[in-house]
């Protein structure tokens, strides 16, 4: 109880850092974790997908956004692999095809992974208590989305030849718009909502893998 | 009736008389085929074939009702990226004109191809996914020698997304119950208010990931160290037998796509110059 009670008033440092004597090790709730958030990731990502679609997994609004970068920031390595396969599962669902969605995969790695980083390269707070932590969430979401959007349209549909010169910049704006609008609403409030929980749970990871 | 990962098929559907390793491997190669079909007709062609399996393996051919949506909205966005904002193109037929925008038959011939390149890529996965169970994908998989842990996350993975949609019908009917009602509200208020699903999702989420951990290891699961490195008995697969008919069908579907591969890039067939419903479809549209 006094350890809980200690740990919901870490300072942001001590969020990140492991204290003298502190082993973290990779445990069966980290390959559970994974295992769940590829399903709520598969659940959540595909309503986004059915209810605004631009066409070929690209979406205007898409919800999974919060478990792909919010999962990430909360469980290092784990969250980036679910948010990495899930997108494809859910975009089966929706009628993307098997292949154009394999090829999402490094997009999808990208979004994963870029907020988990800057989260932990600037020592940010995940209860989101500053302005700085504000900044370096919302930068993270603007520059993975962009990238994201540069592979997924200018690599992905091109290739598939599915797009024509003149259509890119609706399909770039759609799913950098669609990750960073849906980021905004859901991203924020997860963090806020959810960290100070998690930072007490055993699944928290303060590196990338434990 | 047996629940797959989208739908149910009957007990004596002829599809379980099949390797799962079949289906999945169905699914992976025959997904390539419209890739290097250009002709619109022969994936058309395509497409009545999976159709056909798909009646054949006595699915509820009434699941198809929820991709005529994404069937639609595809033809649209593909109409609108080729021939709305298909750029001027002095060099290519003009055969009508929108406002001030110039149709050209070339945009449309492209429009056509690279849909019915997309159809059948998406009726393939909606066979795969209406005639496999969760336990299907997992024998594929063990079949594949994936690794127990690879194979074990996936299961997870695929039976969490079930409950995950129970817990959101249970969430909402909580809510609902509480007088949250998102009924004739604005598109910005419901998808605003969506957080209040996802919160407690992930909140109970996180209950189970340490319900789950402490069951696994009260079971003596472990995916490091040296309990990991046990031989596990595939009890699973002790179920299924790869027999003559599935290596008849895997070599079938194998040497489909090395004809393939041969008539297009030997022989030129399955071009657009092959095609024989363009002409007809262009002569139509330049003289009607």
């Amino acid at each position: 109880m006094a350890t809980a009670r200690a740990r919901s008033k870490l300072t942001t440092d001590q969020i990140w850092a492991t204290a003298p004597g502190e082993k973290r090790q990779v445990g069966v709730i980290h390959i559970v974790i994974t295992a769940l958030l590829i399903g709520i990731g598969f659940v959540v990502g595909a309503f986004g997908s059915i209810s605004f679609p631009l066409g070929f997994g690209v979406n205007f609004f898409w919800t999974g956004i919060a478990v792909q970068q919010v999962g990430p920031i909360w469980f290092g390595i784990w969250g980036v692999i679910a948010g990495t396969i899930f997108p494809f599962f859910s975009n089966a669902i929706a009628g993307t095809p098997f292949y154009v969605s394999a090829a999402y995969i490094p997009a999808n790695l990208i979004q994963a992974l870029l907020p988990a980083f800057a989260f932990r390269f600037f020592k940010a707070d995940i209860r989101l208590n500053s302005g700085r932590d504000f900044a370096i969430l919302i930068g993270a979401m603007v520059v993975s989305s962009a990238l994201g959007a540069m592979w997924s349209v200018l690599v992905v549909l091109r290739s598939f030849g599915l797009l024509t010169t003149n259509s890119i910049p609706l399909f770039l704006w759609g799913w950098f718009g669609g990750n960073v609008l849906a980021g905004l609403v859901f991203n924020i409030i997860l963090l806020k909502a959810l960290s100070p929980v998690v930072i007490r749970s055993t699944a928290f990871v303060k590196r990338w893998l434990a | 009736m047996n629940k797959t990962l989208l739908g149910y098929v009957p007990d004596r559907s002829p599809i379980y008389a099949i390797h799962p390793f079949v289906k999945l491997f169905f699914l992976l190669v025959v997904s390539l085929f419209p890739l290097f079909i250009a002709a619109p007709e022969w994936n058309f062609g395509l497409i009545i074939f999976v159709l056909l399996l798909m009646w054949y393996s006595r699915i509820n051919m009434g699941i198809m009702r929820i991709y005529v949506p994404v069937a639609i909205s595809m033809a649209s966005i593909i109409f609108l990226a080729y021939v709305i904002l298909g750029g001027y193109h002095p060099e290519y037929a003009q055969i009508g004109q929108l406002l001030a925008i110039r149709v050209y038959w070339e945009r449309i011939r492209d429009a056509i191809v690279v849909y019915f390149r997309i159809l059948p890529m998406i009726v393939m996965m909606v066979f795969f996914l209406n005639t496999s169970r969760e336990r299907d994908v997992i024998v594929a998989m063990r079949t594949l020698r994936i690794p127990f842990v690879i194979t074990y996350v996936f299961a997870m993975a695929l039976r969490s997304a079930g409950m995950v949609i129970e817990d959101f019908g249970i969430v909402r009917q909580a809510e609902q119950a509480r007088g949250f009602d998102t009924h004739g509200k604005s598109l910005p208020y419901r998808l605003r208010k969506y957080v209040m699903y996802m919160i407690p999702l992930f909140a109970l989420s996180l209950r189970r990931a340490e319900e789950f951990s402490n069951a696994l290891i009260a079971r003596g699961f472990a995916f490091t160290g040296p309990a990991s490195k046990i031989k596990r008995a595939d009890f699973i697969l002790t179920h299924y037998h790869f027999r003559r008919l599935d290596a008849l069908l895997t070599a079938i579907i194998g040497l489909a796509f090395v004809a393939l591969l041969v008539l297009r890039y030997g022989f030129g067939w399955f071009t657009l110059s092959r095609s024989v419903f363009l002409p007809w479809l262009e002569t139509l549209l330049r003289h009607r």
